[in-house]
């Protein structure tokens, strides 16, 4: 094949489409969603399974969208107009979700994945134990359908809609629980977890400035410390400790330790700006000018008591 | 004079200026002189070149001058001015109109975030940053949110994000508000003064509407942003994009870097951007809810064994209703909804907290495998480890945290620490006990307060955790304590120098494993010593010494005896009354009292402008003491400096030359060294403070009016200085006092360094009960002050002058030159530029001027008010913007050109404002009659009028009916000079005093030209 065969025939340019993150190496960090990748394997079509990377790479699906049941999808190809894919997918029968949604929310731990948008391998784990799997097991429980011309079933668009589709799984896994047939919302609610909005703070009225001009001078007589005490934290970074691990991290550098070494840098730089600046102003020299007098607490201490005799 | 404003703009902080141009501006003809061009510039911005100035003078070099603009801010105004922040600047224009919003132009600065940190840092809790560089209300507010922010940082309450701005993604370090930071966060966008959001785009064309919580976050992410990324570990230049494989690690990259700017694909950026916020949508969620998750550590059931587990229970808390706390299990398991309420799911919540939880306390993460959703049990070793670490970083990221209280207290009841059993050297009497005096000891060891014994130390440590049960009572042990102790124990004794044993029953010492020491046993002459010390035994009052001449009061008595008892054990110590309460005669008293006892010279170090003070006061309380000056070109050096020091019972040199004399001065062997104004050393590392510091002597003592206890950092400096070593290097203060006590607050730690210094320290009001019986109502002193080289030159000249016109004239000529002298020499007194009148500089130049800066700097710091009488107003203009000019503060100036109205609205502020001027000048000819200014506790009179009923009318300003303090008059008198002869006539009450009444100064007039030339030239060596 020479490189003008492929300058007549490749795909237009897809403005705008979504390019796959994944540059290099296997589609999908997750559990699940490398399981839903290695189902395209069953598949016999490898040549395709490459395009198909090279296109969800080069950003040739334009869209992508699922519903209980089926996956669609639409791919800029050779034509003007983009291919319509079709993936549908069997639903799990209501006594599948019968069976394991007690078990799942009888954990605490899974609920509070779930609603947070993740998914531990233990949800399969409990899906198998009630005879059942959450990923579609094996192909048979997949039907591809893509209208270009291409004799082959599933072709590149159909495995280019299928490794984007990996990628969304990675950023949010409950999307499987909605292919197979069930919308996490409504296990939630079910479960009497109504997820917790954050309501929008209601936008601050406008406040003039006011014209009276010892108002608008003001005197604020602030001074001294917030009066807390700041304690460098003995543990870094507990803020993003908290959220836990930034999900599906990519980065060269690992995301908590590079974290904890900003945070213990930036604590001393920060008592210095709470103590007010204290070392930086006494080399500056300016250590002599009047300090405002301090008007928390008293303004002396006692003198010591007994030994004047008072 | 410039006040520096500080507004927030388009997120940033763009710094203007007013600046007063002319000490007349605010006279209503000023205000008509104004021309406003069309423009609308501001008439009283400071401009473009004084700005910079200002600017440059403050902050380090290494900031270049860039962000130069011209801002628009919106201002009262009334008829067509502005009206001005102070009446430093000037008075309000004199308009009827009512008051409206303009837009002005000013010259402005629009800073860096970096150089905003800096500035803003350097303001903090100041009045001014530089010589007539004033901190205006709206800088030191930005320097305190700078606080709040460095603040946040400290504690780690940031998250990275990464927003869309200008078709660019940045990076950003956001704070995080929750809890009590919200409320902190509120509070101070209530209190944001207008200013600080005053300013504007050009275009607008109305003044701007933000509200002040939304200006306020804008800046505080700016500085804290900045704040962490400066800090960051360093990174390299910038980095193509090409180089970041994804865009999290542009990401990262650009949280460090100096732009923030994030390379990469829009669409994966936009994309990071959205899973940011998902990442820190709990956390969003959390700080706006209206429970609280909580923690409880509870104990094991009393008698279980020492491995037996703890528990650590989860509960729920209402916000509103702190009281209303549910077990999180009875919320899981549905038996409770009392926490549920419309729009809010407490079970949801309960998740979600626990689930962040379980990233900073690992029990969490097991705790939630529990379906009963209970808590989670620790082992002993976890129950510490929650206890001292993962407790402290659940509370800070705002979750509520019950432990017991033996733990939150910290009592000295369930800690281990040592004690020493002393036994003192058989001795009669004091004799043979001084400071350095070997002792032997027996080591004690205490837990909660008891003795414990070697076998169950022993115990202890078998148990090898770091928590124990003794006699019931849980604590906390560590095992190097526990170590040490036994080592204390088996060793059994100790030897030590009295000195030690001072610091050890003071809490000033540890052992040397980092044991507290929690007191010493000691029995006879010692245990009084250490009573003493302390507080707890009397110490008993002396007779004033033979030869002093004068009075003490009771309470200088008692001030006398107690600088006594520490002199006779060599211990320094700090004398801080109030001014006026007579540091300077219990100090005299103490100096005779030793040299009667045939010891060496006092040293005595005193700011130049007090120098010829003390000589005088000694001179009259202590007169057959021999005093020496050592100071001025002509002072002795070498050899014969030393011989003549050591004939002399008192030295007095000045802070300047101890530092450059050291190496002289530390050949000679002191009996003491005083340091008067001793908060001159407060900052331990300047040159003077060493120099004092390496004088040996065989007392210390610091006289200061400034209440140095209440300033823990400058503390060290003044106790390194009187007792050398007692409180530790100045790298260990740091750590066990200065971060425990300013940063965290720390009441027990700020407890026992009280405990450590105040018996070296004392400090006495004149509002103490005890001692406002002792004072009469009016207390008078002069203060005899220096002439600077150039004032005693300028002097001279006049006089010479003076000297050649008396041959050349008689009769009425011949007085008029001699009144023309006298008012020329009065001036050369009070200032040269005063004299020359041609607007030459002001500070550093009349020793008057140093002297009442001094003392009204002490004023200004305790609070109190003062009036200063001078009977030249040119003098009066020139004090006003000197003392503006270093307090930072508004002063007032009473002349004859001030009008009525403004001369009621200066006595209104002076007497009734709570945070009004301080400080009020008056002529004494505008000001001496009529007025009531009952607020002054202080007056000062620069210059001297020669007729004292015309003082004593000035001063009764204060004396009128409502005043309830008591009250002090400092008379200023140049020594040697023409002012300290007529004041010495005055108090002789010689012949001529009577005729000096109601007279003025004519008398003079009639002298001979012999008398004439005695009384007004200069006495050698002034």
């Amino acid at each position: 094949m020479s490189y003008w065969y492929y300058r007549s025939t490749g795909p237009r340019e897809a403005k705008g489409g979504i390019k796959a993150q994944t540059k290099r190496g296997a589609f999908g960090q997750s559990w699940w969603a490398t399981r839903w990748v290695s189902m395209l394997d069953d598949f016999d079509i490898d040549e395709r399974l490459a395009r198909g990377r090279t296109y969800a790479r080069r950003g040739q699906v334009t869209s992508v969208g699922v519903e209980k049941g089926v996956v669609t999808g639409s791919v800029q190809g050779s034509k003007r107009k983009p291919y319509g894919v079709k993936i549908k997918v069997k639903t799990l029968p209501a006594r599948a979700w019968k069976m394991a949604v007690p078990e799942l929310f009888a954990r605490p731990d899974i609920a509070a994945s779930l609603l947070t948008g993740r998914m531990p391998e233990e949800v399969e784990e409990i899906f198998a134990k009630v005879g059942y799997s959450l990923l579609p097991s094996n192909s048979k429980e997949l039907k591809t359908d893509c209208d270009c011309y291409d004799w082959s079933n599933p072709c590149k668009h159909v495995a280019a809609v299928y490794y984007i589709l990996a990628e969304e799984f990675d950023r949010d896994p409950l999307l499987v629980f909605k292919m197979r047939g069930a919308d996490v919302e409504d296990l939630l609610k079910a479960a009497d977890l109504r997820p917790v909005e954050v309501t929008a703070p209601a936008s601050l009225p406008e406040e003039p400035l006011p014209t009276d001009p010892d108002k608008f001078w003001g005197r604020t007589g602030l001074t001294g410390e917030p009066e807390m005490p700041a304690h460098v934290p003995e543990m870094p970074a507990a803020l993003p400790k908290q959220l836990g691990s930034f999900p599906f991290w990519r980065g060269k550098a690992k995301f908590m330790p590079a974290m904890e070494e900003i945070y213990e840098h930036a604590s001393p730089a920060g008592m210095d700006a709470f103590l007010g600046g204290q070392e930086s102003r006494e080399e500056s020299g300016n250590a002599g000018h009047v300090k405002r007098r301090r008007t928390r607490g008293p303004r002396t201490a006692p003198p010591p008591s007994g030994k004047t005799g008072t | 004079m410039i006040i520096l404003h500080a507004g927030a703009h388009d997120g940033g902080i763009v710094v203007w200026g007013e600046e007063s141009r002319d000490d007349r501006a605010g006279d209503a003809s000023w205000w008509k002189s104004v021309r406003l061009g069309r423009t609308r510039r501001h008439p009283l911005a400071a401009d473009p070149e004084t700005l910079a100035g200002a600017l440059d003078a403050v902050l380090p070099s290494d900031f270049k001058t860039a962000g130069e603009c011209t801002a628009t801010v919106w201002l009262p105004t009334r008829g067509s001015y502005p009206v001005p922040s102070s009446d430093i600047i000037a008075e309000p224009p004199p308009s009827q109109a009512g008051t409206k919003m303009v837009a002005w132009k000013v010259a402005a600065r629009r800073l860096s975030p970096d150089e905003a940190v800096r500035l803003l840092s350097l303001s903090a809790d100041r009045r001014t940053v530089g010589p007539g560089v004033l901190v205006g209300s709206d800088m030191a507010y930005w320097a305190y949110v700078l606080r709040f922010a460095g603040f946040l940082v400290a504690r780690q309450r940031f998250l990275p994000g990464l927003e869309a701005e200008r078709g660019l993604y940045v990076a950003k370090w956001n704070p995080v508000f929750a809890g009590r930071d919200a409320e902190q966060f509120g509070m101070l966008a209530r209190r944001m003064p207008a200013a600080a959001r005053a300013l504007s785009k050009p275009s607008e064309q109305e003044a701007p509407k933000s509200p002040a919580a939304v200006v306020l976050k804008e800046i505080i992410t700016s500085l804290t942003d900045n704040i962490v990324r400066r800090a960051a570990p360093y990174v390299p230049s910038r980095q193509r994009r090409a180089k970041f494989d994804s865009v999290h690690d542009s990401w990262l990259h650009a949280l460090k870097s100096e732009d923030g700017i994030a390379d990469g694909v829009p669409s994966g950026l936009a994309e990071l951007a959205i899973q940011i916020n998902q990442w820190q949508r709990s956390i969003t969620i959390s700080t706006a809810s209206p429970f609280r998750l909580c923690f409880r550590l509870e104990e094991p059931a009393d008698g279980a064994d020492v491995g037996s587990t703890w528990f650590v229970r989860y509960l729920l808390q209402s916000r509103d209703d702190p009281s209303l706390i549910v077990p999180a299990a009875e919320v899981w398991d549905g038996r409770t909804a009392v926490l549920d309420r419309s729009g809010s799911n407490a079970k949801a919540f309960l998740l979600l907290s626990l689930d962040q939880a379980a990233g900073i306390c690992r029990g969490v993460a097991e705790g939630l495998k529990n379906a009963l959703l209970e808590g989670h049990a620790v082992t002993p070793p976890g129950a510490y480890e929650f206890l001292a670490v993962e407790a402290t970083a659940l509370e800070q990221a705002g979750y509520g945290i019950m432990l017991p209280s033996w733990w939150t207290s910290k009592s000295a009841r369930a800690k281990l620490a040592a004690r020493v059993s002393v036994h003192a050297p058989t001795m009669k009497g004091y004799g043979g006990l001084s400071l350095d005096t070997i002792m032997r000891f027996k080591w004690e060891v205490a837990l909660g307060g008891q003795n414990v014994t070697l076998e169950e130390l022993e115990e202890i440590a078998r148990m090898k955790s770091s928590l124990v049960r003794v006699r019931g009572q849980w604590m906390e042990v560590s095992a190097s304590e526990i170590q040490s102790a036994i080592k204390f124990l088996k060793k059994g004794k100790g030897r030590a120098q009295f000195m030690d044993v001072i610091r050890m029953a003071l809490g000033a010492e540890e052992t040397p494993g980092g044991l507290e020491i929690d007191g010493v046993n000691s029995t006879g002459k010692l245990a009084e010593v250490l009573g003493q010390l302390d507080g707890t035994t009397e110490i008993r009052d002396l007779e004033q010494p033979e030869g002093f001449s004068g009075t003490l009061r009771p309470y200088q008595v008692r001030g006398y005896s107690w600088l006594s008892f520490l002199r006779r054990w060599g211990l320094g110590g700090c004398l801080a009354d109030d001014m006026g309460l007579g540091k300077t005669v219990q100090t005299l008293a103490l100096v005779q009292r030793d040299w009667q006892e045939g010891s060496q010279p006092v040293l005595l170090v005193c700011p130049t402008s007090v120098v010829d003070n003390w000589h005088r006061e000694a001179a009259r309380f202590v007169p057959e003491l021999p005093v020496m000056i050592h100071h001025g070109t002509d002072r002795m050096r070498g050899a014969a400096f030393r011989n003549a020091a050591e004939k002399h019972a008192i030295v007095v040199s000045s802070y300047g030359l101890v530092q450059r004399d050291t190496n002289m001065l530390g050949k000679v062997s002191w009996g003491g060294v005083v340091l008067d104004e001793a908060q001159n050393i407060k900052n331990s590392e300047t040159k003077q403070a060493r120099a004092v510091r390496s004088l040996g002597a065989k007392y210390r003592l610091a006289l200061t009016g400034t209440p140095v206890e209440n300033n823990v950092g400058d503390l060290w400096s003044i106790m390194e200085f009187l007792n050398p070593g007692f409180l530790g290097t100045r790298e260990e203060f740091q750590r066990k006092f200065f971060v425990p006590i300013q940063a965290k607050q720390d009441a027990e730690t700020a407890e026992r360094l009280k405990r450590a210094t105040g018996p070296f320290i004392l400090r006495r009001l004149k509002t103490d009960k005890s001692i406002i019986s002792d004072l009469p109502e009016k207390m008078e002193a002069k203060m005899f002050c220096y002439l600077t080289e150039e004032q005693a030159s300028l002097y001279a000249s006049v006089l010479d002058e003076c000297m050649r016109d008396l041959y050349e004239s008689e009769g009425i000529q011949r007085k008029g030159v001699i009144l023309s002298t006298i008012s020329k020499l009065k001036q050369v007194c009070n200032h040269p530029a005063q004299f020359l009148s041609d607007g030459s500089g002001i500070a550093g130049r009349s020793g008057k001027l140093a002297r009442l800066t001094e003392m009204l700097e002490e004023v200004v710091e305790s609070g109190d008010r003062a009036l200063v009488f001078s009977q030249f107003a040119e003098m009066g203009h020139m004090l006003k913007r000197h003392l503006q000019e270093t307090f930072g503060l508004e002063v007032l100036f009473l002349h004859g050109g001030v009008s009525r109205g403004q001369r009621a609205r200066m006595v209104e502020r002076f007497q009734n404002d709570r945070d009004g001027p301080q400080i009020f000048i008056l002529s004494l000819k505008a000001g001496g009659t009529g007025l009531n200014l009952t607020a002054a506790s202080h007056v000062f009179h620069f210059d001297r009028w020669w007729n004292p009923a015309v003082e004593d009318q000035a001063t009764d300003r204060i004396f009128r009916i409502g005043q309830k303090r008591n009250v002090q008059i400092h008379k200023f008198v140049c020594a040697g000079t023409l002012e300290e002869k007529i004041d010495g006539m005055i108090e002789r009450k010689v012949r001529v005093a009577r005729m000096v009444v109601g007279t003025g100064e004519k008398w003079l007039t009639e002298m001979s030209d012999d008398d004439l030339k005695d009384m007004l030239s200069l006495r050698e060596g002034a």
